[in-house]
């Protein structure tokens, strides 16, 4: 039974991850309250660009970077309250022998942690689906749940650096990096679509599909990185801590040696064909999958970063390319073949081959940013970042006045859903409070979510 | 069948929380089978006699730990084409989890006594709950419908006739619980 689950399994991962989604989550409330665009050169930058590990962090007065970002887990307060974890044994939320249990809402609390404070929450489908079953007839009513059926192919992606720790000497930088890449992707055919969004009856003599294609796997990389200021703007020469001491350009690149800890590929087409009538004859399931598991860790493989960063008073521009050439080597891997077995009604897991070796590669992803300092305590910044799939782009503007700070912003979403963002902060001394409102559409929902974010700063 | 059942099945857990509803066409299963006709001859004197016909009806599976909320038929409908005699007839609705066990079940739903007289046609709804009586049936992967006409003679010639179905739609609505 469990088995017989995986096939429909992938017809129910079309509704499940609907459409791309993608959390941009950063707990610093300065950054969320300008919709995600970071304005400094803080670690995301440094990640995805290499050569700002040879710009000088922002320091003193103005749009100084804070050493720490300390988030406040208001939303975390709120989730234990409502979910204790003595609870969770009979918690609906958790509990999927509970009548109340709803997947889509656990799935929503995975893609949006509830670390700060819903104001507004994405409504959770709670609907009725409706079957309608006769000899010659299946008509699927999905109700309010249609709208989580994909109106194209879709995608469910990212590529991420975890963690960034090393030391750098001179223009030299040891460290290491966690990485983590998924991709998931999907294309119903355009009968299922139909059937499934628009409510069309199922017709005889048709077939029905959805096409799969997942990858995931997760490591480190060990990396050696190298950044160099190349030039010295106008305005630098002499300067020690005027706001043109950083002009110049800079470059830098980064070799990584990857060593994957684990990764698994499924491939294949899923579906059902039925006859004329549709219930005459049991409806055929199609399925021919082929899956990838890694039987031990340390894929390895050699990959590199560019990245060049121009700073020319208060205007800076970065453009950073990573991953390049990363392609991970799996020396044991085990290669299934899922298929259905229409004779026994049943699915049939067979391994073509084991221990061989397999390679994956990491999607090529691009950071490019921007940011001006307007001198009157107004920074305007930008940037835009692929990791092989949808486009994220963030805009945003921080106004500072003495203590305070005000901040806006806008953003284009995995999703291409436009998301804003909204907030302020003080600073007293050495300590900043920040709050950011923003938008996101990080659930299983059309409707956005908007979320309260609030955050300490140490300077 | 049943891996395509699951298909459904899972789409109902990933809808999220809420019913699910089927609209089963019994009789759409039944046409052409010649079971959706049932002939009947009551010869005159007292008491009844009856005739009847059973259909499996094919469910998802996994629903065994689910809650049923209801079972209805919504729509139903037959007609009795009397060739001869008068008399009254009705309808009765058995099930099980099999077909012999519907020969032994309780009645499920009584459609009461209708008058037939000579040569005509009489419409009959067939409509009720079944709630509460057939629950647990309706949690199996399959279950067994007999239906039953069941008629008396009044006249001192054989009632003689057919009654056929024309409509037969049950509606069953599930807390799903699949897990």
């Amino acid at each position: 039974m469990r088995t017989g689950v995986i096939v429909p399994a992938f017809l129910a991962l079309a509704l499940v991850v609907p459409r791309p989604v993608h959390a941009q989550f950063s707990l610093d409330a300065r950054r969320i309250g300008m919709a995600g665009v970071s304005l400094g050169r803080d670690g995301s930058a440094r990640r995805y660009n290499p050569a700002y590990r040879a710009v000088k962090n922002r320091s003193g007065c103005g749009p100084g970077q804070p050493k720490v970002t300390i988030p406040i887990p208001l939303g975390l307060i709120t989730f234990f309250q409502d979910h204790p974890p003595t609870h969770w044994g009979s918690d609906p939320m958790f509990n999927h022998d509970d009548l109340a249990f709803n997947p889509v809402e656990l799935m929503n609390l995975v893609l949006n942690p509830p670390l700060f404070y819903e104001l507004k929450r994405a409504p959770t489908p709670t609907n009725d689906i409706e079957f309608t079953i006769g000899k010659n007839q299946l008509i699927m009513n999905l109700g309010q749940s249609r709208v989580l059926i994909p109106e194209q192919k879709f995608g469910l992606g990212m590529n991420g650096r975890l963690l960034d720790l090393g030391y750098g000497v001179g223009g030299v930088h040891f460290g290491v990096m966690g990485f983590m890449n998924y991709e998931i992707e999907f294309a119903l055919d355009t009968a299922l679509r139909r059937v499934l969004r628009d409510t069309v009856p199922v017709q005889p003599d048709s077939t029905y599909r959805i096409l799969t294609d997942a990858v995931v796997q997760t490591g480190f990389m060990p990396t050696v990185s190298f950044a160099q200021r190349l030039t010295h703007g106008t305005g630098a020469v002499g300067a020690d801590s005027t706001e043109s001491a950083d002009d110049g350009l800079y470059i830098g690149g980064a070799v990584h040696y990857y060593l994957g800890a684990t990764y698994a590929r499924g491939v294949g087409p899923a579906g059902f064909t039925v006859g004329n009538p549709i219930f005459g004859a049991a409806p055929g399931v199609l399925l021919d999958a082929r899956a990838q598991t890694s039987n031990k860790p340390f894929g390895k493989g050699v990959g590199g970063d560019v990245g060049v960063a121009w700073i020319s008073g208060p205007f800076e521009v970065g453009f950073g390319i990573n991953d390049l050439g990363a392609e991970l080597t799996w020396s044991d891997t085990k290669i299934q073949r899922i298929q259905y077995d229409a004779a026994g009604d049943s699915i049939s897991v067979s391994t073509t081959a084991n221990h061989v070796e397999t390679k994956t590669k990491l999607p090529v992803s691009y950071l490019a940013n921007a940011a001006i300092r307007m001198g009157t305590g107004t920074t305007v910044g930008g940037d835009v970042f692929n990791a092989g799939r949808h486009t994220v782009i963030h805009v945003g503007v921080e106004q500072r006045w003495s203590l305070f700070a005000l901040r806006g912003g806008v953003a284009r979403d995995q999703r291409k859903k436009m998301q804003f963002g909204f907030g302020a902060g003080v600073r007293l001394g050495a300590f900043g409070l920040d709050v950011g409102v923003f938008t996101h559409s990080s659930t299983l929902s059309e409707t956005r979510a908007m979320t309260l974010a609030t955050s300490i700063s140490v300077y | 069948m049943k891996a395509f059942a699951v298909a459904l099945l899972v789409v109902v857990s990933a809808c999220g929380q809420g019913h699910a509803i089927f609209n089963i066409d019994v009789l759409s299963f039944m046409q052409g089978t010649g079971k959706d006709t049932i002939p009947y001859f009551i010869p005159p004197g007292p008491g009844s006699a009856s005739a009847s016909t059973v259909q499996s009806i094919t469910l998802p599976p996994g629903f065994g730990s689910s809650v049923v909320d209801s079972v209805r038929i919504t729509i139903g409908s037959a007609n009795l084409v009397n060739t001869g005699g008068s008399g009254t007839m009705g309808f009765q609705l058995f099930f099980a989890a099999d077909s012999a066990g519907t020969y032994t079940a309780p009645v499920a739903l009584n459609v009461p006594n209708t008058a037939v007289n000579g040569v005509q046609t009489v419409a009959v709804s067939i409509s009720g709950d079944l709630s509460g009586l057939v629950d647990s049936l309706f949690r199996q992967d399959s279950v067994f419908m007999r239906v039953a006409t069941t008629g008396t003679n009044t006249g001192l010639t054989n009632v003689t006739g057919t009654s056929i179905l024309t409509a037969l739609v049950i509606r069953v609505v599930l807390q799903d619980k699949i897990f």
